[in-house]
């Protein structure tokens, strides 16, 4: 198990320093110059000289991944004399536009995206996996064709689309909820909670679709096969058989599944906040990129992919647990 | 101020406001309005304009917090850095320059001396050295006394090429010829503590000498730059988070891109301001809503948002909404300081009688269509905007909007001139190109558009041999008068060969030295002559052909009180709001 981990974390490394490698490639070297947009509307070219200078981005590309790199590590600084700014490590860039080293701001936009995700995920796996579950447990009855249409509504439906309307209902024609704001779970559990229930909402309904229509497929799968049969033969009780023998083998490809819908949606879900209005990293990166802010642009899609990797490792660590035919070695 | 590019509906909104001079903005002042309106401007050295407590607004009310909701946070708050006008009102709540614009709504706006016991004075009567002294009693918000020197230092430190982003009037002033800061570069790193020019015989006396005369000064007091900022709470950069308060409020709390909290500055004295009756106690300033989710929020009027308001304008999906009962009361409209018009690039189109057809033959009812109609603007038929001092609304042509095809015929006589139309690549710039060139192509000309990216089209139609016949560009004044519109757009001697603001690269002496003459004029006979010479420009050399102002559309919540249209700003005014109990 300490050597699967180890390993893996090793791949992950090498897998971030290459995205790091590549993405930096991609953003620094567009033709637009940071430089000038952040300039400003009077400036000649001696200013924006300057400015790239204080950026760091007059360099040879190979040194400014070298910087990016230092700074990471052991911190960095920009600028000279008066204005010289420092980045304390773990420095992943400073935005000028902001005047924050971008670490701050990840500090600051990633709460708000793990709770609008990890509520939605809660809401989404409870509602979906149980609702698939109970589906295939009654097939063909009332109940299980009308979960199958309501799920196939939701699934078919987008987050702008949803999302709006329960504004529309809920927000702007009733008032029965205020308009999502973020507040920090540490400073206020209800409001943090009342915050954050639409985004939740939206995204408890439109992705525990999926997850119903998956683990009522995987549900019937599992009952079919010879392994329920027997535990049934054995003279297991109806409840033993579904939960203990039938959803454990059911859930692994829903965890695989989970595992890998969290960790994209941690690196940021910009349509879900930018239709609640709520700061997260996913319009961070979209603000950034229109504003070639590109140190945070560089942060946060760093950021998604570490996410990713790392909900990887969960995943295959979850595996084990859940199915003790997997080995980890 | 450069063009201000309106915001786009969608979630790339944000990114418009980039080089923009501002927030977007939109109206439906009813032309009618505005052909009437004459902006009283001026500057006022009576005592009882100058002298604190500004006057109290009729049944407003101490107290409550008002909450500002704007799509995009501020670029800057540093006072040396901030020229755009939701900073410049915002930052108005934060520190007081040497002078400042009193308003009542309804388009008199009076130029006061604001940190200054009046708009300044001329010491010899040629403009050339300026005079301010400081009102007694001001205090920052740690109840120490503002003093001369602060703010010298506050100009000082808009030298440095590092908090460049501000206005350059006073700087160039200063320094005329060639880069202003060429060889004094800020207070840091060893320079000098004021730039020459600028001195402090006493703490409350601070005079500028200037090579050349410059009448206009009261106007450049107005700008932020002369803001003062105590050396000792110079955190340069990052000022921009935290400028240390003269003004009524001080900063609570300042999340980046999320929330900016004001307080009251427990130290700012209303005796001693004519200027702002900072009514609520506190402001709260939110970021990152759409444009239209605010205009929706403000149109449902719920209970959390009825202190509210937006500096943004409501976009044309939900204009229709804003027409009904108990929102229609709401709504705050006005023609903004920015002109759109059809840049005729006079190097090229050399043809008078060609530049006159396209006054005749441009739709400009259609170029507003594309905006929202009404509520975006109002046609245009002179180079300066109805809000500048001494507007005088006059059309040369007396075309009807759509055109007149008729005189358009009888001026070509047969011709059908090729014109090069550029136009940027942003959705509703190509779409008003585009009815521009049905429109012209309709009226007899042969067009060949131009799409040139959003990022470089002013650095492309603002090289000197650049390839282009017309080309349709904004212009918004820096302060209310003529000054910062004639002589920038349409002085021929200040043409370069990149970076020009004459993008109709219009160069007549004659034009310049009525300039030369209007500049030295007292700064209140100004006014009068700008507009005379706005004329005379379309009269004799039709270099553009003016299409349209803008206009703003504004919001706020039921229980805000006194929002009323800033004239010198353009948006919502905050010196004399109130929040209703």
């Amino acid at each position: 198990m300490l050597r699967f981990v180890v390993r893996r974390l090793l791949v992950a490394v090498l897998t971030l320093a290459v995205i790091s490698l590549v993405t930096f490639g991609l953003f620094f070297a567009v033709p637009s110059s940071p430089a000038k947009v952040m300039c400003g509307k009077n400036c000649t070219a001696a200013d924006i000289a300057q400015v790239e200078r204080r950026l760091g981005i007059d360099r040879p590309l190979p040194r400014q991944y070298a910087d990016f790199v230092q700074g990471v590590f052991v911190g960095r600084s920009y600028g000279d004399g008066d204005f010289r700014q420092d980045c304390p490590a773990p420095c992943l860039g400073y935005s000028f536009r902001n005047n924050q080293p971008v670490t701050e701001i990840v500090v600051q936009r990633a709460p708000v995206t793990f709770s609008i995700v990890l509520g939605g995920a809660v809401l989404w796996l409870a509602l979906g996996v149980s609702l698939g579950m109970v589906s295939a447990l009654r097939r063909g009855t009332a109940f299980d064709r009308a979960a199958i249409g309501i799920t196939l509504a939701g699934a078919s439906m987008q987050v702008y689309f949803f999302g709006l309307i329960l504004l529309y209902l809920l927000v702007y024609s009733t008032g029965l909820l205020p308009f999502p704001s973020y507040t920090p779970l540490t400073e206020s559990p209800v409001r943090w909670a009342a915050g954050l229930l639409l985004p939740w909402m939206t995204l408890g309904f439109l992705n525990s679709a999926l997850y119903a229509r998956l683990s009522r497929a995987q549900m019937l799968e599992t009952l079919s096969e010879d392994f329920v049969r027997t535990a049934r033969a054995k003279g297991l009780s109806a409840r033993q058989v579904h939960t203990r023998h039938a959803l454990r083998a059911a859930i692994t490809p829903i965890v695989t599944i989970a595992g890998l819908d969290i960790g994209t949606s941690l690196g940021g879900t910009f349509i879900t906040e930018t239709i609640f209005g709520l700061q997260g990293l996913g319009k961070a990166t979209v603000e950034a990129v229109q504003f070639l802010n590109l140190p945070v642009v560089m942060a946060t899609v760093l950021l998604a992919a570490v996410f990713i990797v790392a909900a990887n490792i969960v995943v295959d660590v979850l595996y084990a647990v859940i199915d003790p035919r997997v080995r980890l070695s | 101020m450069r063009t201000r590019t309106r915001t786009l509906t969608g979630v790339l909104a944000a990114a418009a406001l980039v080089a923009a001079g501002c927030s977007p903005t939109t109206d439906d002042s009813g032309g009618d309005d505005q052909k009437t309106k004459t902006q009283s401007g001026s500057i006022s050295y009576q005592a009882a304009d100058n002298q604190g407590p500004a006057k109290p607004v009729d049944g407003a009310t101490r107290g409550g917090t008002l909450t500002v909701m704007q799509p995009a946070d501020f670029e800057h708050l540093d006072p040396a850095r901030n020229y755009v006008n939701t900073q410049q009102v915002a930052g108005g709540l934060l520190y007081r320059a040497l002078n400042g614009y009193q308003e009542d709504g309804t388009g008199k706006l009076l130029l006061v001396g604001d940190l200054a016991t009046n708009p300044g004075k001329d010491v010899n009567g040629d403009c050339k050295v300026w005079e301010f002294t400081l009102r007694d009693g001001v205090k920052y918000e740690d109840g120490s006394p503002v003093t001369s020197k602060d703010v010298a230092h506050g100009i000082a430190r808009s030298f440095a090429p590092a908090l460049n982003e501000g206005p350059h009037y006073l700087q160039q002033w200063l320094y005329p010829g060639g880069a202003y800061n060429a060889s004094y570069q800020g207070p840091y790193d060893g320079g000098k503590p004021a730039p020459d020019g600028v001195t402090t015989p006493d703490d409350r006396t601070i005079r500028f000498t200037f090579p050349q005369p410059h009448c206009d000064l009261p106007y450049a007091a107005a700008l932020a730059t002369s803001a003062p900022v105590p050396a000792a709470k110079d955190t340069r950069a990052n000022y921009d988070l935290r400028p240390f308060s003269s003004g009524p409020y001080q900063v609570k709390s300042y999340q980046r891109d999320v929330a900016l909290e004001l307080e009251r500055n427990p130290n700012w004295d209303p005796a001693t301001d004519p200027i702002r009756n900072a009514y609520p106690d506190s402001v709260r300033m939110t970021f990152g809503l759409e444009q239209a989710q605010i205009a929706e929020r403000l149109v449902a009027d719920g209970a959390a948002d009825q202190a509210a308001l937006s500096w943004t304008d409501v976009p044309p999906s939900v204009l229709p909404r804003t027409t009904g009962a108990g929102v229609a009361d709401r709504v705050v409209k006005g023609p903004t300081q920015y002109n759109w018009v059809l840049s005729i690039n006079t190097q090229r189109v050399t043809d008078l009688t060609v530049r006159r057809a396209l006054n005749y033959a441009v739709d400009k009812d259609a170029l507003l269509k594309v905006l929202g109609g009404q509520a975006a603007g109002s046609p245009a038929t002179t180079l300066m905007s109805p809000t500048t001092a001494g507007f005088q609304k006059y059309d040369l042509f007396n075309a009807p909007v759509t055109g007149d095809k008729a005189k358009v015929a009888e001026l070509l006589a047969g011709k059908r001139p090729k014109l090069v139309l550029a136009h940027s690549n942003l959705e509703l710039r190509t779409q008003q190109a585009e009815a521009l060139r049905k429109n012209l192509t309709d009226m007899g000309f042969d067009i060949v558009m131009k799409p040139i990216d959003n990022s470089s089209y002013y650095d492309e139609v603002g090289r000197k041999d650049n390839p282009y016949d017309i080309y349709l560009s904004g212009w918004g004044s820096d302060w209310p008068t003529g000054s910062t519109v004639i002589p920038p757009v349409y002085d021929g001697r200040e043409i370069v060969a990149e970076g020009n603001q004459n993008l109709s690269y219009l160069n007549q002496p004659s034009v310049g030295a009525e300039i030369d003459r209007v500049r030295k004029l007292p700064a209140a006979e100004q006014d009068a002559g700008w507009m005379a010479l706005d004329r005379t420009i379309m009269q004799e050399y039709a270099p553009v052909v003016p299409c349209y102002y803008d206009a703003t559309y504004e919001l706020h919540g039921s229980k805000v009180g006194n929002a009323v249209l800033s004239d010198a700003f353009g948006i919502i005014s905050l010196n004399g709001i109130y929040v209703k109990k």
